[in-house]
């Protein structure tokens, strides 16, 4: 059979099916393609400013990996003007982020951005192996899942920058717009497709890759020949999010428009306004300043415990009860430290490329 | 932030967690002296309470919706504006929704049932006793030449409304929205030409086609419609949204000011799902509730005593699951008659959903009821364009640049490549540009996102079309054609209704009423404390 054509440029070899259209097209026009659909992404929904300092959530995944060799690219290109950053963020489990955290380093090396790695010992005062040491292996991950949701607003604020980027692409929007129907989640399903999300007391955050489809991302690091480092994470089979993913994944195979399709559908909807006034205002942490649905986050409670001895006390009533009966929080406790919007200059030291 | 990980160890609602198939024992909870006999989401009802359960669901979903003021006062008893008109598929919900509206509204007892001061018990108005809808229709849509090898269940639908002495039957085909007769027997001005599109375009590229007298009848047209068609996920997609037209114009052509339809909980769960799916996140809340007015001039339409002559279509088994259903049909010995399965399976979206909805229902019964109950607290973001022209439901505007920002698939001229043109692409002879479309007519702009990705939306193993090519145009549904030649269309982007109707177009749209709004509606009939 004779080498079909590129369906865009009509010229070069084709070389591939793209995932998103099932067009047959060369690999040039498939970093064209998906380059400018990430700065249309950009562009439409005015993510940034010039001068902005932009920080990527940097796991060595490749999600991040691709995003910071395309936000390198694109600024180079269409000049943006930003002041680009990686930041990772490292639980301190011994053997677990090595990998990542070295393709990390890479990435700073080949794209030179300063690279502020945030360790939980440095933000929490403990690291996840003396969490693990004192709650045991149970629930070590709620601590983990906890810790890190703060962890890159925290970091931002460190390094003073405007807005954090992740990786988060179409596939996860897509798998979450689903499981928020299917648990009803109304005020989640609200906001989750949302390019960005920005509360009165926390750092903007946006997903340039909600249009990429997660197989383009894969083969735009495979043709690029990006090395990432792949960590999945292995989720219970009777967790929404496994429902909705496998269903997600029959529906891509069957027309794989459905992501981008799913995707637009919550985009066209919004919760009505008077079920919007049911819903409970966030508000901020009297402790550590970070949003909150209650009076001291999540976060601050689990600390309290690990550091009062009652690690149990973030995660089960019956230990919160516990804790609350052996009176209030000593002067003395280690607390998380206060969460404010950057001003002005970093506050910590970064490491440079050279 | 505002996203959540879904991880179940890290959040105690992640989880999905499997309940017990009943919640305290096993005797009814309603009479809580029979022992139970089924067991709806998690709750035993015996036999006897099975049915008043379901008939009390039945009038909940529907008796609001049935007087000309939605949700108002209903004092004064139910009394449509219009006729009503019941589509059935011959599936199990339509034939379950046909058996309880025959027994709840047109059971009537004539003399009625008289009380012990001699009065019709209950009053005069009550359904029991009278008329809710002046004439009843039932419409069946044979879809059998869609799908080949399926079998035409006419005759056996006929047979089993025939049970039904007060309700009239209607039955139509699919391919009679090709049909000029048909449009011109429900009062559609016949249309000078035919058009076609260009299925091979993304634009989808109008142009006329000639009139040939095989290729002409309505059978074939439909089929090259159905075979023109990218996906799998297409067809049944397609199917439905020509039967929901017909049904709509059927309600109009008998003078209905309703027309009801036998969707269940399962079912509308499915629908749901799948129509978010597919891009239909616009019209969720149309999913489960909607009212369509039709574009035929005033002159051309039967009263039915709403303004406008919107129809309103219910689906009043909306609260009540596949299950319940197929139970009410099995004790009460209804004769499902069943509908044609398609084929499409695995490569298909809607049997995909059906499959996984069905399945999760099985497991976990109340995550069906939570998909319906979260959808319903949704609503479509301002923006509304128009109202798609072959669906005719809600429509956004700007979808094409949307579309084509986000999922490049052409360069059609040099502009397109912006501030950067990428070293590889080659110079183009100006001579030899290709011409750009944008002068030709074409459909997309005139299309909701359903609508447009379900003709032009293609699968990772290509195409399923076996007849489409640029020089054989795809014959369009006889509203389509009215609208696109009728005066002055247009397109899906503007606030503004569409210019070319008889008279304004009014959205009808109805919203709970708050205690101030329900007392002003009743403020005459209110006496002085």
């Amino acid at each position: 059979m004779a080498p079909r054509t590129c369906a865009l440029c009509e010229s070069a070899k084709a070389m591939l099916k793209r995932p998103k259209t099932g067009q047959q097209i060369c690999r040039d026009c498939f970093f064209y393609v998906f380059e400018t659909e990430v700065h249309n992404t950009i562009v439409q929904s005015k993510l940034f400013q010039p001068g902005d300092r932009v920080a990527i959530g940097a796991s060595g995944g490749k999600d991040s990996t691709v995003l910071a060799c395309v936000m390198k690219t694109l600024n180079d290109r269409y000049n943006y003007g930003l002041d680009l950053f990686l930041l990772s963020i490292d639980e301190g489990i011994t053997g677990y982020r090595d990998d990542s955290l070295e393709t990390v380093k890479r990435n700073q090396q080949q794209y030179e951005m300063p690279l502020k790695i945030l360790s939980y010992d440095e933000l929490y005062g403990w690291t996840m192996d003396a969490i693990v040491s004192q709650v045991g292996r149970k629930n070590n991950c709620t601590f983990c899942g906890v810790f890190r949701r703060q962890a890159l607003d925290r970091g931002a604020a460190m390094l003073h920058v405007d807005h954090i980027v992740t990786g988060h692409n179409a596939d996860d929007i897509a798998e979450t717009v689903l499981m928020n129907i299917m648990r009803g989640d109304i005020a989640r399903l609200g906001r989750c497709t949302a390019i960005c999300t920005q509360g009165e007391d926390t750092i903007r955050r946006s997903k340039p890759f909600k249009y990429a489809y997660e197989k383009e991302i894969v083969m735009y690091a495979y043709f690029k020949k990006l090395d990432y480092f792949s960590t999945e994470c292995i989720y219970s089979p009777d967790a929404y999010r496994g429902h909705a993913r496998v269903f997600l994944k029959e529906l891509e195979a069957a027309r794989p428009s459905a992501i981008i399709d799913i995707i637009h559908s919550g985009e066209a909807f919004e919760v009505r306004e008077e079920v919007k006034a049911t819903q409970r205002v966030q508000q901020t942490c009297i402790r550590c300043g970070y949003m909150s649905s209650n009076d001291l986050c999540k976060a601050c409670t689990l600390l309290e415990g690990l550091e009062r001895g009652m690690a149990s006390a973030g995660i089960t009533d019956r230990g919160r009860k516990q804790l609350e009966s052996q009176g209030p929080a000593p002067d003395n406790l280690r607390t998380i430290p206060f969460f404010k919007l950057p001003l002005g200059n970093p506050t910590i030291a970064i490491e440079s490329t050279s | 932030m505002s996203t959540s990980c879904g991880n179940p160890t890290t959040e105690q609602d992640a989880l999905m967690l499997r309940r017990q198939k009943f919640d305290k024992s096993k005797d009814c909870v309603r009479c809580k002296e029979n022992a139970g006999n089924i067991v709806i989401r998690h709750a035993v009802y015996c036999k006897a309470c099975f049915f008043p359960l379901i008939s009390i669901k039945l009038r909940r979903s529907l008796d609001p919706f049935v007087n000309p003021l939605p949700d108002g006062p209903r004092r004064k008893g139910l009394k449509a504006s219009g006729n009503l008109l019941l589509g059935l598929s011959g599936g199990l919900g339509s034939t379950v929704l046909l058996d309880l509206v025959n027994q709840t509204y047109f059971s009537w007892h004539d003399p009625p049932i008289e009380d012990a001061t001699g009065k019709p018990r209950g009053g005069k108005d009550h359904p029991r006793n009278a008329n809710v809808w002046p004439k009843a229709t039932v419409c069946y849509v044979e879809t059998c030449t869609a799908f080949p090898g399926a079998k035409n269940r006419t005759e056996e639908v006929k047979a089993a409304v025939a049970k039904y002495e007060r309700l009239v039957f209607v039955p139509l085909k699919v391919e009679d929205a090709f049909d000029s007769a048909w449009w011109d027997s429900i009062g559609g001005k016949p249309s000078s030409k035919q058009l076609g599109m260009d299925i091979t375009n993304e634009d989808l590229i109008l142009s006329s086609i000639s009139s040939q007298d095989e290729s002409d009848a309505p059978i074939l047209r439909l089929q090259h419609y159905i075979s023109s068609l990218p996906t799998q996920t297409a067809i049944p997609a397609a199917v439905q949204t020509l039967t929901r037209l017909l049904l709509l114009h059927t309600a109009m052509s008998t003078g209905s000011s309703h027309l009801l339809l036998g969707t269940s909980l399962t079912s509308l769960s499915i629908s749901l799902i799948s129509s978010i799916s597919q891009g239909g996140g616009f019209v969720v809340r149309e999913e489960a509730q909607e009212e369509w007015t039709p574009r035929l001039p005033v002159a051309s339409r039967k009263d039915n005593g709403h303004k406008n002559g919107t129809i309103r279509i219910v689906r009043p088994l909306r609260d009540i699951g596949m299950k319940e259903c197929a139970m009410w049909a099995w004790w009460r010995r209804l004769d499902v008659v069943g509908r044609e399965k398609f084929t499409g399976g695995k490569q298909s979206i809607g049997p995909l959903t059906k499959e996984f909805i069905v399945g999760l229902e099985r497991d976990y019964p109340s995550t069906v009821s939570t998909i319906a109950r979260t959808c319903a607290k949704l609503a479509p973001k301002k923006g509304t364009g128009g109202v798609c022209l072959l669906c005719e439901r809600p429509a956004q505007y700007g979808l094409q640049d949307w579309k084509s920002r986000i999922s490049i698939r052409s360069f059609k001229d040099e502009s397109s490549f912006g501030l950067y043109r990428p070293p590889h692409f080659p110079e183009r002879d100006p001579a030899n540009a290709p011409e750009p479309t944008s002068s030709s007519p074409s459909l997309a702009p005139f299309l909701c996102y359903s609508c447009h990705t379900t003709l032009t939306s293609r699968s990772s193993r290509g195409t399923t079309a076996v007849t489409a090519s640029r020089d054989n145009p795809v014959p369009l549904p006889m509203w389509v054609t009215s609208n696109l030649t009728s005066a002055s269309r247009t397109p899906v982007r503007s606030e503004d209704t569409d210019g070319s109707l008889d008279e304004p177009q009014e959205l009808w749209s109805s919203h709970k009423m708050d205690a101030a709004q329900m007392k002003a509606a009743v403020a005459d009939f209110l006496l002085d404390d």
